[in-house]
Parts: C-alpha cells; structure tokens; sequence
C-alpha cells in the first residue's frame, strides 16, 4: 500500500498540473455558428453558455414549423397552389431559361471548366440546387443597395503598423477552419476577425456593407438575393474569387470528408435549396424562407477552389498545417507557425480591401503575434508585464482586486481599464418554471417562488452591481421590449404570504413550509452552469428564509439540458442567446404547441382549462410548459402581423400575460464589455462599434510604437507617462 | 478486535512501546482531540447561539429545530440571526443574553451583513472571521473544521473498507493457496492495473447529479475504494502465509478447527498487526486524494465545506486573498504531519525484529 500510496500521489501532482494546464479558457465558436452559438472572449463565465444541443432543437424547431405552415397552406390554399403551378407551367417557356450545367457532350458550361470531375459531378446530381442562367434572366425591378449610406465606424486617425501580441491558452490542433479539432480559440483569427463574407453586418445600424459583394439586391419574395461581385477580390495567393467559388462552398461544405456534420447540416440543401450564377461576377443565393434578415443569413464565404480542387479522404490530414487562402487581410503562412508556442499572422501588403470604405481603417497592426500562454492566470501576470497588448476584464475579481483603479500601472499612465456599453441582445438568464410539474402547477406557489429569489443580493454582493436585473421576457429590443414592467422583487412576506396560499402555511422544525398533508416546500433547481454555483448557493440560503428548500442539481451541460428538453426538471436556471432581431419570439417558449404535442385548442377543455393526459413534447424551447389559451391565441395573432405597431402593441401584452402566468423569473444582464490594455494601443474616439461582443472583433484600434518605446522606458526609470486619465467609460451606447 | 490485543502479550508490548515513542503518542493524541473537537464542531463553529436568554427562558438552540425569530420578538419567522440578536440585546440592555460559540458562523452562511463585503474579507478578530473568508463571504475556519472532520470521517471510512476487502481478498488466497491463489492473485493483479484516479474521475462525473449529498459522498467512498483496495492485499496475502506455516496452525488444524475458525481466532490476529503499520498512511493517502478530487472537481459535491475546494480558491486568488491558501494548507500540513508522526511510531512499535524469535 505504501508503494501504492506513493505513485498515487506523484500521479496527483501531474494531473493537478495537468488539469489546471489544460482549461480551455478561449475555447469558442467561429463567426458562421453565431446564430447557433455564440460565445465572448471578454467574459470566460458566459462562453458556450448556449448547449448546441438545445440550438440544433431550435433549429429543427424551425423545420418543423416550416413544414406546418406549408401543410396548412396546401390544405387551406389549394385553389391558389394549384392556380399558380398553372401559371407556372405556362410561361414556362418563358421563365425558366436556366442553361445546362454542361453540354450535350458533357462538356462543362464556361463558368465551370475549370471544375474537376466529382465536383461537377456533384452539381449535376443536384441541379435544381445549382444553376446557370443569362444575366437577362435576373427579375427586373431589383433594388440594388451598395451600403455607402452607411458611415465608417473607424477612425482616420489610424496608423498602420506594429505588432499586436495577444494570447491563446492552448495550441491549435490544426490550421483547417473545418472538421475536427478546427474549433478552437485560434479559428478566430483566421476566420471571425478577418475572412470576409459576401457582405458585412454594418455594427453600428441595421444596414450591411460591401464585403466580397459590391452591391446586392433582395428579390421580391424576401428569399433570394442577388450579388454583384467586387472586381478585385483577390485571395491571399493573388488568385482572384471567383463566382463558382460560391457553388464550391456548398460541395466543400456538404462533403463528408470534411467530417463537420453541423456545416453539413448548417449548408444543408434544405437551407439553401438553390445557387445561381449569371456570369463571373454575378450570383444569387436563395434562402428556404422569406426572413427579415435573409442578406445577412445567405452572405456566405466563398471557398477558394482553385486551393482545393476536390476533397477525398485525405483532406484532414492534407490541410492539417496548411492554411486556405484568405480574403482577408492577415495570412497565417506555415513558416510563421512556431508550433506549441505561438502562431504569428502577417498582414498582407497588398490587401484587395485596402483602400475601400469599411476597411480602410482597420486591421492596423502589420503583424498580431498569437502566443500560447496554458494558465489564465499567467496569462495576466505576463500582461501586467507588457507582453500582452489587451485583456478582458469583465470578471469582478480581475476588475476590483486584481487591477483595481489605484494600481500602480493605471496610476503611471501605463495602462487603461474600459468599461464599454454595448448593445447586443442579452443571453435570456432567468430561472424557469416548469408549470406543468406538480406542486409548481400552483399559480401563487410560483409567484411565491418568485418572491423568494434573491437577485438583489445577488446583484449587489457577487456582481457588486456590475450587472443589471433583467425585467421582463423580452428585453433588449428596443420599443419592443415592455417600458414599465418590472421583475417581482424579493420579498419574505410576500413569499410567505403566497406560499400560505398554495397550502404551505407552517414552519417544519427546519424552518421549511409544510403543508396539511406533511409535505415540505422543496424544489429542485436544475441546471447546467457550473461556473455560477455561488450564485445558486446565495439563492439556495436565502429562499430558505421564506421557507422554501432549493436543492441544486448542477449537471455537466449536456445532460443538464437533456433533462430540460425531457420536461423533467421543477425548475431550471438557463439562459438563451438572442440574436439581434427587430422584435421579440415568443412562439417557441410560450405556444402551447411546444409544450404538448397535441396541436392547437385541442388541448384545451371548454373552460379553457388543459385537458388531462397530455402528451408532453420533448426538446422544445418551450421549458417552462406554458400552455394558456389566451396566450396561444395572441401568439397565433402575433406570428403573422405585419404593422410594426401592432407587434409592439402585442409583444408588451404578451410580455405582460407571461409575467402574470409568473413562469420566468429573469436573472440578470451584462451591458458592457470590461477590457485593460496597455496605453500604446489607440482606439477612435467612441472606442466602438455598438455591436461589438468582443474587444478584438472588429479591429478597429490602432498601436502607435513610438508611445510604446516611451512608456516602457518610462516603467523603467518609474516615472509616470500621463495625465490623462486612464479609467474610461464609454456610454454613447448605454441605454438605461 | 480490543478483545485480541489484549489477550496477546506481543501486542500489549508494541502498544507499550508506542507509548513510549513520545512524538508518535502525542501527535495520536492531537489528532484525536481535533477529531472530537470536530465532531463537537456545532459547539466551537456555529451561526446557532450557545444559550439564550430571553425573558426568563433559557433557549439551547445548537442542535434540534431551529428556532424562528418570532420567538425571541424579532419581526421574521425564518430562523433567528442570533449574532444580530446579540447587538440587539446588548443595546437595549433588558437583561436578555445571548453566548455565541468561539466562532459565530456556520460554513454554508454567507456572512454578507456588512455593507462594504462582497467576499474575500482578510481575517479579523473584531468580526469572529479569525481565517478570514472567502468568495462569497462565507467563513474560513468554519468551513476548514468542517471540511476536517468530513475528510477524516471519509478516511475512516476509506481505511475500513478498504481493510475489509483486502483482508477477506488476502486471507482467501493465502490460506487456500494453490490454484485459488493463483487464479485470485492474477484477478488482483488485472484489477490493480486500472488506473485510479482515471477511473474515480470517469465515474465521478457519470453520477447522477441529483443524488442526494449523502448518497454522492458514499458512492465517491465506494468508488475510490474498488479501484484501491488491491495493494493492501499482497501484504495480507503473504502474512498469511507465513502465519499458515506455524506450528499452532497445524496443530488447530490437527485438533480439528475448522478454516474459518482457524483464520479468524488464529490468522487475523496475528495478521492484523501488519496493518495496523499502513493505517496510518492509508490515512494520509485518503485525505490527500480527496482534497486533490475536490480541487479538481471531482469530489464532494457542492456546498459541501471541503480543503480541496478551499485550496482551488485559494490559488486563483492567490494574490488578493492569501489568508484562505495559508490556512488551508497549514491544516493540510498539520494533519498530513501528524498522521505521519503517528505512522512512524507506529512502524518502529510494530516492527517486528523488536519480537522475533528464532526457533
């Protein structure tokens, strides 16, 4: 045992070593999953805070909502399907002049000669998917938008130049930006912050700028949408991007042998049912539904095929450390990969997009050194030092304790702390109450439930007031969002009170209700978020004061969410990422129809009271198992409306009906983003875009390396460089 | 197993020598005066006032229900907060008192009263917090004591278990031989070739999450001893082989004992001192992995006061809260220490050529 007992501990200490060694604490999803999953460098609580699993039910939620509409359209509307397949068939002559792909003797159409065999190959299997057709062939009418309405968000103060030095916390396991392993930190660099895309989400409006595109134009059933390709776009090896580029995304990102079942899945068929090229520089891209958003949800990234050519079996290992060329302006080349340490991109001299508007002042840096540091802690210490140009900060204890306002380097002038308010929809934290799972099936025992949740401490003692209460279903769109409602505070009386009226009116010997029958007031809180346990545990001790036992169940992610999607949970603590959209949903959380399976008012007796024996459905968005029929009702009014003034109307009236049904207790959101970073780095004068998640995202600071020789001179010698201040808080974008 | 040590004079010799290893006995004695002050811990460590009196009632509120603040006049009905009724009393100075414990705080209360605190609060004398606190302002020391005393409740656990698997293991194979030592040892060897810790991590995080605290802390009990009671068993095993080989074996045998007879009355006692030598450092070794579970995570589920999450704090803020990375590893150290004295003693009373005799 002795022996035994000996090689236990030495194999403690190196996993100790190895374990703290390996938490990922970068680890985050490229810019493509953002509607599926999003995630912050700037606070390492919140990343992969939304399961995938729970956005692959969202997605197919989405599917099968499709498909219902559809089947009640062709029961409903069949006079006018069949009225306009007629028309269809008869001006079919006219309509449809799409050209072959290839010709009678098999040989490829111009735009595609230089395709190889399986990829032509794979277009032929699907040519209703991609197509050919003359530039007359366009529908007449469109709207081309180019976004020079749009204004710059970056400074022209902007030099270039420098090397920027930031740090990853673990070695990417490959260069690919697709299959396995491709999903680290370091993708980002590659992809996020630099490839470019058809056009670009414009972050200060709702409008969109010139990405590969210099101009695009909306179809008029909102699904299809045409691009004009920039002349210039050129990829990092000085090919030019060409249109079939875009049907080869598809074939790339379809292939198993990328082995990524979500790009196969996000690029399915079913999402974008058909690709359309005029000419060398014209294409459209059709969506499968008409969604307000559809430039943004086609703008895809061309993949270079001429850097490909075709995939087999061999592509994981064949493109393993070697990078695709880029549309964009830094190039990770293989000589510049120091593998295990650091991985340094170069920007490249003769950038397409130098001199164009929306870019012109961004992407500074002449090189971003990309170093891997394994300890987060570390990590700071070596900023503290120098050799880390930024550092999220959003983390109490890092922005108080470890860096506090008083600290020597922000004192000196060396180093700046930001505080920058942004607006971007908050992930939806809340506790949801599963209003179908006894005894929570009680209207005022979850009002009482809501009582006796203690944000305010939470708030005030672990957040220290940082983070702010959400207040309704529905926050953070704009005029869509209720004015005045308001979270119901914590409050032991009104718990008490509330309790007693569900039944549980005395104390037991712990201190817990019971009710007539002996029962105790205990409710299980689920969830999956380990990192905000002390959170739990505050709520845990002080919902004891208004009698109510929680018992915390936290579970590793995916099984957390699994017994979610069950409906097996009392209550669960989750939150959902929102993506920025106009007005609000409410059909997938609050619509009966995602709570049982049984469809529509079916579920309702005369009475409006549920029906018993209901089938639950599994792995909805529908987690609280709201089933009311006025809320159904206005739900089913709500969906299709049109008038932006009806929607706000109903949106607060849905707000308020949900807030009475007393189902989601709303937790808290972050509004701002917290970064330090060293003085020789400039930002414009607003410090950002509104939008920006995330202080690298859109690259729009600048590193002026004289200051830079200066203030490390200045450390030397322990003198102070400035006097201005070095606190800063940029509100322009606050919004309460 | 009192009943064997005192019938065989060898034993009562090393116990007597233990005794006199002064270092050993008294670091014995230590530990066992912790562990009962821990196991009292609601007298010394405790939100719960000692004694209250109120109005010409005597209230003993430390162990039972908890008394809600109703009773002693305060407006809530939830359990009273004895420290705030303290100043209360002595402010209205009616003839009411209240005797707090040494250390007026329990280790899940998170002590947020004060406005300024907001976790991390350096230690104070002034405020009961003589270790300070921790992240979300809950008390050091309370949360060490209890910690103490759940790990080495566990260890206890642990070395019992553990014992009893390899002892029955042990005495099997020794005591039939032949291909029943073979086959089992072989058994032994293939289940001792599992790793550890991979194992007790690998299971540990399968667990249902909604087991009960109780039944979270017997399962990683259960767990941790299957994938480490084999290494006791060779020592076992070979004891009782030799033992086998002694003239009053065969003459048991001859009278007619039968096996179990023979390795419980004669076997055991004689074997068992053999692991009386390892207690100690089985002990160590059990306290030592579960505060390395806990700092990874994979121990005692949470609120659970335990060293090894108090470790884990410690060290991420290491900077702005040093007090909880001292403390903690002083009473890591302490007790590791002790446990090692102890051991030591232990080995040099048991040793055996203090008492062999050659035939």
């Amino acid at each position: 045992m002795k022996k035994n007992h000996h090689r236990t501990n030495s194999f403690l200490s190196f996993l100790i070593l190895f374990f703290s060694g390996c938490e990922d604490h970068k680890l985050k999803q490229p810019r493509e999953e953002r509607y599926e999953n999003s995630s912050s460098k700037d606070s390492i609580r919140e990343e992969s805070l939304i399961d995938r699993e729970f956005a692959r039910d969202l997605a197919r939620e989405f599917g099968r909502e499709f498909a219902r509409e559809l089947a009640l359209q062709l029961t409903e509307g069949n006079h006018s399907i069949a009225y306009s397949t007629l028309k269809l068939s008869g001006s079919a002559g006219q309509d449809l002049r799409t050209e072959d792909l290839t010709d009678a003797d098999g040989n490829p159409h111009p735009l595609l000669a230089h395709c190889s065999e399986d990829v032509l190959e794979f277009y032929c299997r699907n040519p209703d998917a991609f197509s050919i057709e003359r530039l007359g062939d366009m529908p007449e009418g469109l709207v081309w938008k180019d976004g020079s309405s749009e204004l710059e968000f970056a400074s022209s103060e902007a030099k270039k130049g420098g090397t920027w030095n930031v740090f990853m916390s673990d070695f990417p396991r490959t260069l690919r930006t697709i299959g396995p392993d491709a999903n680290g930190a370091f993708r980002s660099y590659l992809l996020d912050y630099n490839a470019m895309s058809l056009v670009m989400t414009h972050p200060n409006s709702d409008g969109y700028f010139p990405g590969l595109a210099r101009s695009w134009a909306v179809s008029k059933d909102g699904k299809t949408v045409y691009f004009k390709l920039d002349q210039n776009a050129r990829y990092s090896d000085g090919k030019p991007v060409r249109a079939s580029d875009f049907f080869f995304t598809f074939y790339f990102m379809r292939s198993k042998h990328v082995q990524a079942p979500w790009y196969n899945d996000y690029y399915g068929k079913d999402k974008f049912p058909k690709v359309t090229l005029y000419d060398e520089k014209t294409i459209s891209i059709t969506f499968y539904k008409a969604k307000p958003d559809v430039v943004e949800r086609v703008s895809i990234r061309p993949i270079p095929e001429h850097f490909y050519v075709e995939l087999d079996g061999e592509f994981l290992k064949k493109y393993q450390w070697n990078p695709e060329p880029t549309t964009g302006p830094y190039v990770a080349l293989p000589e510049n990969v120091d593998k295990g340490k650091s991985i340094v991109l170069l920007r490249q001299r003769d950038w397409w997009a130098d001199q164009k508007r929306f870019y012109r002042y961004r992407f500074n840096p002449d090189r971003i050194r990309v170093s891997v540091v394994r300890d987060y802690n570390k990590a700071f210490e070596i900023f503290l030092k120098g050799g880390i140009d930024m550092f999220g900060l959003a983390k109490t204890e890092f922005w108080y304790e470890k860096i506090p306002d008083d600290h020597p380097l922000v004192t000196n002038g060396y180093l700046s702390k930001v505080t920058f308010f942004n607006q971007v929809p908050p992930p939806s934290f809340a506790l949801r109450i599963n209003s179908q799972k006894a005894p929570l099936d009680n209207k005022d025992l979850r009002i009482g439930f809501h009582h006796a949740m203690n944000f305010d401490l939470i708030l005030k003692k672990i957040f220290r007031d940082d983070y702010i209460r959400m207040n309704t279903v529905a926050d953070g769109y704009g005029d869509r969002s209720h004015p005045t409602l308001r979270a119901r505070e914590f409050s032991v009386e009104k718990a008490v009170e509330h309790f007693s009226k569900a039944g549980y009116s005395k104390r037991g010997p712990d201190g817990i209700l019971i009710n007539e029958n002996g029962e105790r007031l205990t409710l299980e809180l689920l969830t999956g978020y380990k990192p905000y346990e002390d959170v739990l545990v505050v709520l845990k001790e002080e919902a004891k004061k208004a009698g109510l036992e929680l018992k915390l169940k936290i579970l590793e992610q995916t099984a957390a969410w699994k017994t979610a999607g069950e409906k097996n949970h009392q209550v669960v603590f989750s939150a959902f990422n929102s993506s920025v959209e106009l007005f609000p949903r409410f059909w997938e959380p609050y619509h009966s129809d995602n709570a049982f399976k049984e469809v529509g008012d079916l579920k309702y007796e005369s009475d409006g009271k549920l029906k018993p024996d209901l089938t639950t459905k599994p792995s909805t968005n529908n987690l609280t198992q709201t089933a009311v029929k006025e809320i159904d009702h206005l739900i089913d009014l709500y969906r299709p409306e049109e008038e932006l003034e009806n929607i706000t109307d109903m949106a607060h009236r849905l707000a308020e009906m949900i807030h009475d049904h007393a189902v989601y207790v709303p937790a808290w959101k972050k509004p701002w983003l917290r970064l330090g970073h060293w003085n020789w780095i400039k930002f414009p004068e607003d410090w950002g875009p509104k939008e920006t998640r995330d202080y690298e995202e859109f690259q729009v600071f600048w590193i002026e390396e004289k200051e830079k020789s200066e203030i490390l001179q200045a450390m030397e010698q322990g003198r102070s460089v400035s006097n201005k201040p070095t606190v800063r808080i940029y509100e322009k974008y606050k919004t309460h | 197993m009192k009943e064997y040590f005192k019938l065989n004079p060898i034993t009562r010799r090393k116990l007597h020598r233990f005794r006199s290893i002064k270092r050993g006995y008294y670091s014995f004695l230590f530990l066992f005066f912790l562990f009962g002050l821990s196991l009292l811990g609601e007298l010394f460590v405790n939100k719960r006032a000692l004694l209250v009196w109120y109005e010409g009632e005597l209230f003993l509120p430390t162990y039972g229900s908890q008394i809600s603040g109703t009773t002693f006049g305060l407006d809530y009905a939830y359990e009273t907060n004895y420290r705030e009724l303290k100043t209360k009393f002595n402010l209205e100075n009616e003839g009411n008192w209240v005797l707090m414990p040494f250390v007026p705080y329990d280790p899940f209360e998170m002590d947020y009263a004060e406005a300024e605190s907001t976790g991390f609060s350096p230690p104070s004398f002034s405020d009961g917090h003589f270790c300070g606190t921790d992240k979300t302002e809950r008390d050091v020391l309370a949360r060490l004591l209890y910690g103490f005393r759940i790990a080495m409740i566990f260890s206890f656990g642990y070395l019992i278990l553990t014992y009893l698997i390899a002892l029955s293991a042990g005495c099997v194979m020794g005591f039939f031989g032949g291909k029943t030592d073979i086959v089992g040892l072989r058994l032994v060897e293939i289940w001792a070739n599992i790793p550890f810790l991979y194992m007790v991590i690998i299971l540990v995080s399968i667990m249902p999450g909604w087991w009960g605290v109780g039944w979270q802390v017997s399962s990683l009990l259960i767990i941790m001893v299957l994938f480490s009671w084999t290494g006791m068993t060779y020592y076992i095993r070979s004891a009782v082989f030799k033992e086998k080989s002694r003239d009053y074996v065969a003459s048991a045998k001859v009278v007619g004992a039968s096996p179990l007879r023979i390795i419980f009355r004669h076997l055991l006692p004689n074997v068992v001192s053999t692991l009386v030598t390892f207690a100690p450092f089985t002990i160590a070794a059990a306290i030592s992995s579960i505060t390395a579970l806990d700092f990874l995570g994979y121990g005692l589920p949470a609120p659970t006061p335990s060293w090894g999450e108090l470790l884990k704090q410690g060290v991420s803020n290491l900077r702005i809260a040093p007090w909880i990375v001292i403390s903690t590893v002083g009473a890591l150290v302490l007790t590791l220490t002790l446990v090692t004295f102890i051991g030591e003693a232990v080995r040099e009373a048991f040793d055996p050529k203090k008492f062999s005799t050659f035939e």
